[in-house]
Order: structure tokens, then C-alpha cells, then sequence
């Protein structure tokens, strides 16, 4: 209970004099805008899964980047453009729906990261699992800027192509008469979410990342009915969420990502049972309910 | 909002906030530390300072396997205040060197032992980590680890007569274990290992490494079915009295093909010291326990 009897001790102290706890706090507030951003309009969109295998679709780009000496983050962009198009391939060439020709590319290109991975021998693996589970407590100057920059981009593409991205969300006809190239926003999107994802994988870790793409936004369409009003309590929820989860983390030694991971999703819960809650009580007791309330 | 979830966290946690000491004080506060990485080099180092007044704490708990352990927040906190850190280097802590190159970057000295000591080439792995399984080698760069304490703030002179003293009594420990390791017969001095941790052992003490369930000096592998035959081929062909798990990783593969082959499975202490009491609590303890293991697997 220390939290709530000594807050300062709980919430401030650990990040006094400690440059690493602040790096990391950094780090998580751009995740938590960069991603909250981008999945509203993925939780809107419905393209939920195709974040989930995006997220993973990126780790051979990664593992074949680290086996031949190339960025990871440019093998990770490659593979989430690679995966993006073979999802286009798969669909427009055969009778699946859209799950299916997801999913097997979604395992392929995880099976196919494993085996590059495994091909590597030695003690050096270890930077492979990195990618896996992050390394909030390795963050430095460069995992920072190049985090800052994922988030610059991500919030002047959405505010750019909001009306795009919002028309083409509910009436994908009506944003090709206005001439706003539905298509053209769908891809657009696809590469934020993916930029998004491997800027911040560095600090949630690849296996994780995905809840803070779902999780916020989720929580925030249960609250709101507006896009900028989502958006906004995607990233306060994401943010706050984040930074709970690095004190759990550093208070009680849990693994930093996958705390941060499951606050988010235990704020979602907590909020619907509240709001289903509510709307119980306010069906079983009409009379109490006020009116115009 | 932010709240709830503390709350449920929080409660999650229970009291674990409560009974610790209050974070900040953990890690600053009681004077300079220094921190080893793994429980071995934590002993190794408090007898360089002949186990004087000289807190040194560990981030790898009794136990935990170097190659896998992830580090926590407080443990990024306790490296960044440490005088000195001292690391096995060569790749064994793979997911810590993320974490302690910051720290360097930080201005915390990092001593890695490995680049002290004259290291064995393996092919297409580079170099084996395990280099504390050679007492004679570790006793090489007992020095340069003294001079390394020195300049975290240690006293010289008492830091020059424990180099000596400890250097002295890896000798003898180094003696102790040919001794040990002496009674195996020529034709049994066959290692089959859980993953290629005993190469500095066989060099050392003349015995010969036939293969290892995981193919690699990293437990962060899997195995392979094609080499795993082949290892099978090997051990038959061999005779092969036992195959030498150890405590820190999951042993479900050698222990399969233990069985199907019929040879015994015997328990090393490998990359992390024992539990308290088991005997291999220390660096000699480690050795000590795990030669008269290797001695009485292979030599009934």
C-alpha cells in the first residue's frame, strides 16, 4: 500500500537523480501517443489482427537485418511493407477472406524469424530476444530520438489525413467520391502501424507492443463516441497506463513490458465492468434514471 | 483511470511495496557498492578484497542463468549507482549487455573479465564465456581486476597482498581438482554436456568435449533434431557414461535422450552458484562439487 500511504516514496522518488527511470518514462509516454494514434483507427477499422501480425511480421526484417549487419529498423520496415503487400497478394489472387490470408502470412513470417534466428549460433542471441520482450532498462539518447521521430511523424500523418482516414473508416464509396483515395489511406495507415510498431518495440518488446496498439483505444470507444475524443483518451489512457505499469515494474522487479502491457488491458476491463455495471442498474431501476440524463 | 489500475496492480502485488525498504534507499544511500553481474564473480571479487568491509551485490540471483536474465528497473538502478561492475563479457550475460553498455555509457566503469583472460576460439561461436571453469585462468586476470578495484576506490596495498593471496589459493583449488578429476581413466575423459559450458574444464584438466544437447555456449538455443542424432551416434559410439545437465536450464532434451540411450544424468552446477548449503554456494564450492560429480559419473 505504500502507493497510496507514502506517494512520494511510491510515485516520485524513483525517478529522482535516476536517468534511467526518466529515459524510460520518456520512452513509454511517446509509445503510448504513437501507438494510441494509430490504433483508434485500427479498433475502428477493425484491423485489429492485421496490427497483431504486423507486429510479429516485422521479426524476420529483424533477424535477417541482424544476420547480415543492415539497421534492424529499416529490415523491420522492409518486412512490414513485404507483409502488407503479400496480405494484398494472397487476397486479391485467391478466395480467402481476409483472416485467413492474414494469418498465413502472419505464422509464416514468424516460423521464417525463428529459423533465421536459429541459424545463429553463440552467445549473441540474446539481441534477438531483445526485439522479443524489450529493454526498457537499456534505453538510451538514440532509442529516444529515434522514438521521437515515430511519434512527429505519426501525429502529423493522422492530423493530415484525418478526414481521409475517418470518411474511409464508415463509407469507403463516399471517401472515393470525394476523391479522397481510400486505398491510398488504407496503405498510408498500414505504414503507421508499423512505424509505430517498431519504434516501439525497443521499449515494450515486439511480443507486447500490440496492447498498447489495442488496448487504450479499446478503452477509450467504451467512454467516447468521437474520433479526437478517442484519440485524446487513447493516449491520456495509454500514457497513464504506461507510466503505472514502469512504478509496478520498478517497485515490485516485474518484467517492465509485460507490466505496462497488463495495466493497459486491466484498465479496458475495469472499465466495462464499470460500464456494464452502470447500464444494468440503469435498466433494472427506470425510475431512478434521470431524465435527459 | 490511471488509479484504478494502481489500485489493482497494487493489490495484485500486495504488501510487497510494504515490507521492502523504500525503493530509492535500496539502491543509494549506504555507502559505494560494487556489483558483479553473476554469483560467481561476486565471490571471486570479494576475495580480491581479501572479504573485507566491501559490499558487493549481485544481479543474477543463486540460480538464474546469465545467458536469459533480463533485468529489471531496480536492477538498472543498482548498476548506475555501483563504483564498479564487474561482467563476464564475452556474450555470456546476452541480455544484460544491452542494460550495461548504458550504464558505461553512464560513466560506471564495467570491468569484463573475459577480455582479461586468454580465451578459447570455438568454431563459428567466437569465444567460450565460460572461462571461470579454468581457476589457473581466472587467477591470469586476478590482477587487472585488483587494479580495477583499485581505482573504484580500493586500498592498493590491501588489494596487492589479497591478488596475491587469492591467486594463491586458486593454485591450490586448480591442484585440489586435477586431483579430483585425475582418477577419471584416459579412455572415459568424455564430456557430453546440456550446452557448451565445459570447455575450459576439458582444456584444463585433459578431457575431451563430444558434443552438447544444445549446440551452443548459449542456453538460448534449441536443439536440433539432425545434431541431436548425430550426438546420439556419438555417445553410443563412444560409450559415454553420462550426460551432464545442470541446475539453471530446462534439461526435457538431454534428459529424453539420456533415456533412450541408456546412460546416466548427472546434475552440474554450471553458469550460476548453488543455493545456500548445496554445496556449491561458492566459486570452489561450485568447482569443487561439480569435479567430484564429473569424477564419480564417469569412472563407475
Amino acid at each position: 500500500m505504500t502507493w497510496l500511504l507514502d506517494p512520494w516514496a511510491w510515485w516520485v522518488e524513483p525517478f529522482r537523480g535516476n536517468v534511467a527511470m526518466v529515459n524510460a518514462l520518456w520512452a513509454v509516454l511517446l509509445t503510448a501517443t504513437c501507438t494510441s494514434l494509430v490504433g483508434t483507427w485500427v479498433v475502428l477499422r477493425g484491423m485489429s489482427f492485421l496490427g497483431d501480425a504486423l507486429a510479429h511480421g516485422v521479426l524476420p526484417g529483424i533477424a535477417i537485418a541482424f544476420v547480415i549487419g543492415l539497421d534492424t529498423t529499416i529490415g523491420a520496415l522492409v518486412a512490414a511493407v513485404v507483409m502488407v503487400a503479400g496480405v494484398n497478394v494472397v487476397r486479391a489472387a485467391s478466395p480467402l477472406p481476409d483472416d485467413a490470408s492474414i494469418g498465413i502470412l502472419f505464422v509464416g513470417f514468424l516460423a521464417l524469424a525463428v529459423v533465421v534466428m536459429s541459424s545463429q549460433r553463440g552467445g549473441y542471441t540474446g539481441d534477438l530476444t531483445r526485439f522479443l520482450f524489450g529493454s526498457i532498462t537499456g534505453v538510451d539518447t538514440t532509442d529516444l530520438v529515434r522514438q521521437l521521430v515515430a511519434t512527429a511523424i505519426t501525429v502529423a500523418v493522422v492530423l493530415v489525413l484525418h478526414r481521409a482516414l475517418l470518411v474511409g473508416t464508415f463509407d469507403e464509396r463516399q471517401a472515393r467520391l470525394l476523391g479522397l483515395h481510400p486505398r491510398f489511406t488504407r496503405g498510408v495507415l498500414l505504414v503507421l502501424v508499423a512505424v509505430a510498431i517498431v519504434a516501439s518495440f525497443g521499449t515494450v518488446g515486439n511480443l507486447l507492443v500490440f496492447a498498447f496498439l489495442i488496448a487504450p483505444p479499446s478503452t477509450a470507444t467504451l467512454l467516447v463516441r468521437r474520433v479526437p475524443s478517442i484519440m485524446a483518451l487513447a493516449v491520456a489512457l495509454g500514457a497513464a497506463g504506461g507510466f503505472v505499469g514502469l512504478l509496478v515494474s520498478y517497485h515490485h522487479s516485474t518484467a517492465a513490458g509485460a507490466t505496462m502491457a497488463l495495466c493497459t488491458v486491466i484498465v479496458f476491463f475495469a472499465v466495462l465492468i464499470v460500464r456494464s455495471t452502470v447500464t444494468v442498474v440503469r435498466r433494472h431501476l427506470p425510475r431512478m434514471a434521470t431524465p435527459g440524463g | 483511470m490511471a488509479l484504478g489500475c494502481a489500485v489493482l496492480l497494487a493489490a495484485c502485488g500486495g504488501d510487497g511495496g510494504a515490507d521492502g525498504t523504500p525503493a530509492a534507499g535500496a539502491a543509494g544511500g549506504d555507502g559505494p557498492y560494487l556489483v558483479a553481474t553473476t554469483g560467481i564473480w561476486a565471490d571471486v571479487v570479494e576475495r580480491v578484497a581479501c572479504d573485507g568491509p566491501l559490499d558487493v551485490r549481485t544481479i543474477v540471483p543463486a540460480g538464474g542463468d546469465p545467458h536469459s536474465f533480463e533485468p529489471s528497473l531496480q536492477d538498472r538502478h543498482v548498476l548506475d549507482g555501483a563504483t564498479l561492475v564487474v561482467a563476464n563479457g564475452l556474450g555470456l550475460e546476452a541480455t544484460l549487455d544491452d542494460t550495461l553498455d548504458s550504464v558505461e555509457d553512464g560513466g560506471v566503469p564495467i570491468f569484463r573479465i573475459g577480455e582479461h583472460i586468454d580465451t578459447i576460439q570455438l568454431a563459428g561461436e567466437g569465444e567460450d564465456p565460460h572461462v571461470w571453469f579454468d581457476p589457473t585462468r581466472v587467477a591470469g586476470a586476478l590482477p587487472a581486476l585488483g587494479d580495477a578495484l583499485v581505482a573504484a576506490g580500493q586500498d592498493a596495498a590491501v588489494i596487492d597482498r589479497c591478488v596475491s593471496a587469492a591467486q594463491t589459493d586458486l593454485v591450490a583449488l586448480d591442484t585440489q581438482l586435477a586431483a579430483t578429476l585425475g582418477a577419471v581413466p584416459a579412455d572415459r575423459r568424455l564430456l557430453v554436456t546440456n550446452h557448451d559450458a565445459l570447455g575450459y574444464l576439458a582444456d584444463r584438466y585433459g578431457f575431451e568435449v563430444v558434443g552438447s544437447v544444445l549446440p551452443s555456449t548459449s542456453t538460448l538455443t534449441e536443439a536440433s533434431p539432425g545434431e541431436l542424432d548425430g550426438l546420439a551416434k556419438a555417445i553410443e559410439a563412444r560409450h559415454v557414461p553420462a550426460i551432464f545437465t545442470e541446475t539453471l536450464a530446462s534439461s526435457t532434451d538431454a534428459d529424453a535422450l539420456a533415456d533412450r540411450l541408456g546412460v546416466a544424468v548427472v546434475q552440474l552446477y554450471s553458469d550460476a552458484l548453488g543455493e545456500p548449503g548445496s554445496g556449491a554456494d561458492t566459486y570452489d564450492g561450485l568447482l569443487r562439487t561439480d569435479a567430484t560429480s564429473i569424477a564419480d559419473a564417469l569412472t563407475h
